[in-house]
């Protein structure tokens, strides 16, 4: 929760990853979840290369790897739901590690797991590298549609509302639960939620108020002007390139004939 | 004529569930007035600020801001020349920086990028906080916070400046500095608090609100001097002017 609510200061940081224009940045990004996701249900092995990606730009951020592996893992449940039946319904053996059958449903469900999380941990990065305003400001300049950046623009501070707000609630639980969460939680935690939500609105309401009172007519300005550099040419050349070797190149297949062969 | 003059009539607003906030307010304020608001909670305060700004429409009365009659059609022009700082500075400060949260107000009055940079950092030196522009408004102290909240609503050069409790929250130290603050400033402004110890350091003139209704508007000494007014309208003497 304190996460959530205090998500927005890794995005503040000047590493290079940082400084990079925003576009540059989420062309890369679609580039990395396309090229992850179109690989066929039971290709595993071949999205080892793809690792490369998230843990280069969390280095070069300076982004911590608990930060990433934190957010990331928010999407596990929805995750593992998606390919949880799979082992249940393909029950055909499909390769043989040591003594071990391996079946059609269990790679597929590795499969979605390993593109699902590269491509959580990937949209993460983006987010933790990228102020959340010129993110969007340079979604506009993409030719998005206004409406649908304004309305991200809102979800991403109201996440921040809900998340400030649910802090405090929880805190004032904590303090007077004699140290042990209750375990009848859902008669608590119910009626906690609905609160919640009209606290969160409450305040979503003064801040639209703040923001109407300095003239807010449905677009957030920036001021930094975004400008588009060789360096995010360079990045997205170079990235864009490994992708495409990656997707259409069998690369441990490669590097293991080699290791082989010597 | 000077326009930064501001002037209520017959000001009336009830909420939805039928409660008469403000049952028919009127006064006027002239340029460079210094002006207190106080009463007891629930006395219609923050409600008055709500509707000066438009951010509520009031049921009845109207609103003359330097000869602009506040309505729907004229709530933009009103907002640029009313700069209100709100109660709780958190509310008002939603950008990542101090900067982008300064520049906000200029750059939605479509100010070009050098009179936006100008605006932002003439407010920040005004409030003692350009070292702060850097800063992510989420990490700074409460007194950090309330200057930057009033400097974003310099930045947009208002005629009027209102604010709703404007001493809350703040350390005595805090407190002292933004009296220093608010002394110098040469805006109209009208200032809503229960600080009357504030109201007597910087406003000559105190309007008394009490169940919607003024109770009292007049030279602040004279005012805060009627027991009898402030005991009626669940208020107390400042410490300044005990004996």
């Amino acid at each position: 929760m304190e996460a959530l609510a205090g998500a927005s200061g890794d995005a503040l940081g000047s590493s290079p990853v940082h400084r990079l224009d925003p576009r540059a940045k989420c062309v890369v990004t679609v580039l990395f979840v396309v090229a992850v996701t179109s690989f066929g249900r039971y290709d595993v092995s071949r999205l080892m290369p793809f690792v490369l990606y998230p843990v280069a730009i969390a280095t070069l951020s300076g982004v911590s790897a608990g930060s990433v592996a934190a957010r990331t893992l928010a999407a596990a449940p929805f995750i593992l739901l998606v390919g949880l039946f799979n082992p249940f319904f393909d029950r055909q053996v499909i390769v043989r590690i040591g003594g071990l059958a391996v079946t059609g449903g269990w790679m597929s469900f590795l499969s979605i797991a390993v593109r699902s999380f590269l491509a959580v941990s990937a949209a993460v990065l983006l987010v933790l590298t990228t102020r959340f305003d010129l993110l969007c400001a340079g979604l506009r300049k993409m030719c998005l549609p206004r409406v649908f950046v304004t309305q991200l623009e809102f979800l991403h501070r109201y996440i921040g509302l809900l998340a400030g707000e649910a802090q405090r609630m929880v805190r004032a639980h904590d303090l007077r639960s004699n140290g042990n969460r209750p375990k009848l939680a859902l008669v608590v935690y119910a009626p906690m939620i609905g609160l919640l939500l009209l606290r969160a609105l409450d305040r979503a309401t003064r801040v639209h108020r703040a923001m109407k009172a300095r003239l807010f007519d449905g677009e957030i300005r920036v001021l930094r002007p975004l400008a588009f550099s060789r360096s995010d040419f360079l990045f997205i050349l170079a990235w864009g390139g490994y992708f495409l070797v990656c997707r259409f190149a069998d690369v441990p297949g490669l590097l293991s004939g080699l290791a082989g062969v010597r | 004529m000077s326009h930064h003059y501001l002037e209520v009539r017959d000001l009336r607003y009830a909420y939805p569930d039928g409660t008469e906030a403000l049952k028919g307010v009127s006064f006027r304020l002239e340029h460079g007035e210094a002006v207190g608001l106080v009463g007891a909670n629930g006395a219609g305060k923050s409600t008055m600020m709500l509707a000066l700004t438009g951010l509520i429409f009031a049921s009845g009365g109207t609103i003359d801001v330097g000869g602009t009659l506040l309505s729907k059609k004229t709530v933009g022009e009103v907002r640029r020349r009313i700069g209100f700082v709100f109660q709780d500075s958190e509310d008002q400060l939603f950008m990542p920086t101090v900067f982008d949260d300064v520049a906000f107000g200029p750059l939605n009055q479509g100010l070009s990028e050098p009179e936006v940079r100008e605006r932002v950092t003439d407010a920040l030196t005004r409030v003692g906080a350009e070292r702060l522009a850097d800063r992510p408004t989420y990490r700074l102290s409460g007194g950090e916070k309330r200057a930057v909240a009033i400097a974003t609503v310099l930045a947009m050069l208002p005629d009027v400046l209102i604010m709703d409790e404007p001493g809350s929250g703040l350390d005595p130290y805090g407190r002292r500095l933004l009296i220093g603050l608010l002394r110098d400033f040469r805006h109209t402004r009208l200032i809503a608090t229960h600080d009357l110890d504030m109201v007597l350091d910087v406003c000559p003139r105190t309007i008394v609100l009490h169940e919607g209704r003024i109770a009292a508007d007049g030279d602040t000494r004279t005012v805060f001097s009627d027991a009898a007014l402030l005991e009626r309208c669940r208020l107390e003497q400042p410490s300044g002017m005990r004996k």
